[in-house]
């Protein structure tokens, strides 16, 4: 009676650090953004088709849900933009060690929210 | 393939209770992962009342003082108990580690421990890494040099030595490769930070005349460039040796070779 040796638990136990919870985020925000361009493009092909259009759209962003989506898309492109150069550094060979990674993983997730509200606050002025 | 959730026959099961039998007051609950391959039963988790005030410091004491006095049919590998063999790795608390240079004072709570992620398990703590020893022989992990040096020592200078230095301490415990979420999920074909730490260490040894060829094996998709930087290998090494800069710097020789 062979049985079969089981798989030890993986994802189910192992702790989550700075860097692996980037890491992930920045992949996430990546189809996110990825998702955001594609259907910002449909928005500029719909706008070919009318004026009507344009008011439809302009109603939809400046109700709470839409609103909402916009801060969403801006801070995932801030995320990853912060995210991404964390990772030029890292391909220059800049910014392995442990103590420097936690740090810089630290600045990327707060950063992101301060960019957020800056471009928030930048696009307020217009 | 990412599989997020374990097989049904690897699923974790509550398993028995050990009640402590010393009247100590000063107890702590030890949780450990255990699978019997004799039974057709799925792995359960085991909880021991471990009387700490005769207890040294290690979480390899907890596991010699539950397998001496309180249930000798659990499993583990250990060996030097010093931190230099690399048997006794494991996860505890959530974070790979060798279970004699972990200090259970640095555990809160209960303690739990597993044996490394994602193996097959053969009994209780101990996990099958004959893939990761293949692996490592892939990399044929010896000196390639036309010299006859067999007659007196293959001199290096200071500064090529030096290069070495965070790459011969590993001692291949397999806790960096085991953390590591690519590695999870794709490790028949990625190499991991253990044996790319390992590669890295020959291809950068100035002895070696094999650089191009080694380089050139490496640089695949798969086997090297799986490596996505989540630096798990680095926060899990019990040697402080940093794995994630190893592979970036073979990514970095061969982007700019």
């Amino acid at each position: 009676m062979k049985n079969e040796n089981p798989l030890s638990p993986h994802i189910q136990i192992y702790n989550w650090h700075i860097s692996s919870l980037v890491s992930i985020s920045h992949r996430i925000a990546g189809i996110i953004n990825l998702t955001a361009v594609t259907l910002i493009c449909f928005w500029v092909a719909y706008l070919l088709l009318g004026d009507e259009n344009y008011q439809i759209i302009y109603i939809f962003l400046n109700s709470f849900f839409g609103k909402f989506l916009i801060l969403g898309i801006v801070w995932s492109f801030s995320f990853q933009i912060l995210s991404e150069i964390r990772h030029l550094f890292w391909d220059y060979g800049i910014g392995f060690d442990l103590k420097v990674a936690n740090i810089t993983g630290l600045i990327v997730i707060f950063g992101s929210f301060i960019l957020t509200v800056l471009i928030y606050l930048v696009g307020n002025l217009f | 393939m990412v599989q997020i959730r374990l097989p049904e026959k690897s699923k974790v099961k509550k398993g028995n209770y050990y009640k402590d039998k010393t009247g100590s007051k000063n107890l702590r609950k030890v949780n450990v992962y255990r699978w019997d391959p004799s039974t057709e039963e799925n792995p359960r988790i085991d909880t021991y009342e471990v009387d700490m005030n005769n207890c040294p410091s290690k979480v390899l004491d907890i596991l010699n003082k539950i397998k001496n006095e309180i249930d000798p049919s659990i499993a583990y590998r250990r060996s030097c108990a010093h931190g230099v063999c690399g048997s006794c790795a494991m996860n505890m608390d959530g974070k790979n580690g060798l279970a004699c240079t972990k200090s259970h004072s640095e555990i809160k709570g209960d303690i739990n421990i597993y044996p490394l992620p994602h193996l097959k398990v053969l009994k209780d703590l101990i996990g099958d890494l004959s893939t990761l020893y293949k692996q490592y022989e892939s990399v044929e992990p010896w000196l390639k040099n036309s010299k006859n040096i067999s007659e007196r020592e293959n001199l290096q200078s200071k500064e090529d030595r030096a290069k070495l230095d965070g790459l011969y301490e590993c001692i291949m415990c397999a806790c960096c490769s085991t953390s590591c979420p690519s590695y999870w999920w794709n490790g028949e074909k990625y190499l991991g930070p253990a044996v790319l730490l390992q590669a890295y260490r020959w291809i950068i040894d100035s002895r070696d005349e094999d650089r191009k060829a080694r380089l050139k094996k490496v640089a695949d998709e798969l086997k090297l460039y799986r490596c996505h930087t989540i630096m798990n290998c680095t926060n899990a090494c019990p040697k402080g040796l940093n794995p994630a800069k190893a592979i970036a710097s073979i990514k970095k020789m061969l982007a700019t070779s």
